[in-house]
């Protein structure tokens, strides 16, 4: 039987990013969804069932580490990849929360590795 | 840690938070945790609160407002605030997960964590030193009980070194420590944790389904894969007793009181070295008053008790008793193994024996309580083993 289509989160407010990001996942055979914010991105969590998530933190309004708390709160088993510009947000304990922290590079090969391993994860 | 409900301590905890349960006469439940901060040099304190915190708050104010901020030394009370969650503490892991801002902020090594509900004098910089010694990611205080006691609690396995190898939870065969095999280890609520395995553990068992506990949940799961210790508790004054004791229910509650009443208590609060720090109000000094007859019960006498002050005893024989402020006993009055709250008021001829008698509550003249079970039951709590306890507020008639 053909495995289910897996569905991604990608939250950035660059529009650039968020067309990039979606053509490459697509490509890789992913269901990708948008948000431009955080706030959208609760909005997203709420409605639809989501594999992982992939999130900025530098964002007008709410940032990424605030949303990832408040997405954690709602629904705690959507792992989350941070992928921020800055590499120093990784140091802090509110990062943490996420299960990657992949800094932003014009090669997305490190960020779809690791949106690989942690889909195919099992479990503890 | 001072955010537990206190149910088993109910009706006591009606109107206070646990930790700010009276004990003692003049001290409230969380100054003994603290007294041992303050002892052990430990001035930089948050206390997690939850239910009926408004007692607690007041206490704090006025017991322990003492640490000075210009020289980073604080306690601050940080109930939940519900800013990324929707939900209270769920339970004493969640409520570190819901503060990890906190932790960020402040960035110490090492963490203390301590509950606000347990009577010991207790040096934690013992602690942390075989902590630091050890390189542990997590050290758990724990006492050596006899471990015929100890089914009824979480019993830890260790090694010679005094590696924590096991756990069991009210187990049917406690398992012993190798150094006497008559007695069990058995935790305090008082552990060190690094600070980063702190913060990764606690993280972990917010993306599970868990009860969020320290002991239940995340100590369980450290051992099989971290370096966890147990620094084996000796109490500070006593040498090679151990004194340590939940006061979590009724009947807890109640014996560690009476047990401050012994010639020479194992818990001294006469220790000048290791003073217990508290709030008094402004009181005169404790009257006992009326030489009666010497048969009779209209001679002010008291025995074995602790009298706190503004307490007026007019007549009446009062033995193995606590006396909080402002509590009057009338004349003919026989009080026995009871402990009298704030401003409760016994009336002439009253007798009380094994009861605890809430804040403010006015006995009537003639009034017993606790020679009958089976009537005290129909209008009072009746703990397990037999103390009765008339609640603050409650109308005696």
């Amino acid at each position: 039987m053909e495995q289910a289509q897996k569905k991604i989160l990608i939250v950035d407010d660059e529009e650039s990013i968020r067309i990039l990001y979606k053509q490459e996942l697509e490509e890789e055979g992913y269901a990708v969804i948008l948000a431009a914010n955080a706030y959208e991105a609760l909005e997203i969590v709420d409605k639809e069932s989501l594999d992982i998530m992939v999130l900025d933190i530098k964002m007008p309004g709410m940032d990424g580490i605030e949303a990832m708390q408040k997405i954690v709160g709602k629904k705690n088993n959507i792992p989350i990849i941070i992928n921020s510009a800055y590499p120093h947000f990784k140091d802090s304990f509110m990062t943490w929360v996420a299960e990657e922290y992949v800094v932003k590079s014009s090669n997305l090969q490190e960020l779809k590795d690791k949106i690989k391993q942690l889909l195919n994860k099992t479990p503890e | 840690m001072a955010g537990g409900r206190g149910e088993r301590l109910y009706p006591l905890t009606k109107e206070n938070a646990k930790p700010a349960v009276t004990f003692g006469g003049i001290y409230k439940i969380i100054d003994f945790t603290l007294s041992n901060c303050l002892n052990s040099g430990i001035r930089r304190i948050y206390l997690l609160t939850q239910y009926s915190n408004a007692t607690l708050d007041k206490h704090m104010h006025l017991a322990w407002n003492i640490f000075n901020r210009e020289l980073d030394e604080f306690i601050d009370n940080i109930p939940p605030q519900k800013v990324n969650v929707d939900w209270w503490y769920r339970g004493t892991a969640d409520s570190i997960y819901q503060n990890i801002n906190i932790l960020e902020h402040e960035r110490p090594q090492h963490v203390l964590i301590l509950s606000g509900d347990h009577i010991y004098k207790m040096d934690y910089r013992k602690m942390l030193d075989f902590h630091q010694a050890k390189q542990a990611d997590l050290t758990v205080a724990c006492v050596q009980i006899n471990k015929e006691k100890a089914h009824q609690m979480g019993v830890f396995e260790v090694d010679d070194a005094f590696r924590i190898i096991g756990f069991q939870e009210k187990p049917a065969r406690p398992k012993t420590v190798p150094w006497d095999r008559s007695k069990s280890l058995v935790s305090m609520g008082v552990y060190v944790f690094k600070t980063e395995r702190l913060v990764r553990e606690i993280i972990d068992d917010a993306k599970r389904e868990s009860e969020h506990d320290f002991g239940r949940n995340i100590i369980p799961r450290m051992i099989k894969k971290r370096s966890v210790f147990v620094y084996n508790f000796k109490d500070e004054k006593k040498g090679g007793v151990e004194y340590w004791r939940d006061v979590g229910s009724l009947d807890s509650y109640h014996e560690a009181n009476m047990e401050l009443l012994k010639e020479n208590p194992v818990f001294d609060l006469y220790d000048a070295t290791w003073p217990i720090r508290t709030y008094q109000e402004q009181a005169p000094p404790a009257k006992v008053v009326f030489s009666g007859d010497e048969e009779g019960l209209s001679r002010g006498v008291t025995i074995n008790s602790l009298i706190s002050n503004g307490c007026l005893i007019i007549g009446g024989k009062i033995n193995r008793s606590i006396l909080s402020p402002f509590v009057q006993i009338h004349s003919h009055c026989r009080i026995e193994n009871s402990i009298l709250l704030r401003g409760a008021t016994v009336g002439h001829h009253a007798r009380i024996r094994k009861a605890i008698i809430g804040e403010g509550v006015t006995i009537p003249p003639h009034y017993t309580i606790g020679y009958n079970l089976e009537e005290d039951r129909k209008k009072f709590t009746v703990s397990e083993s037999g103390i009765v306890v008339v609640p603050q507020g409650f109308i005696v008639d």
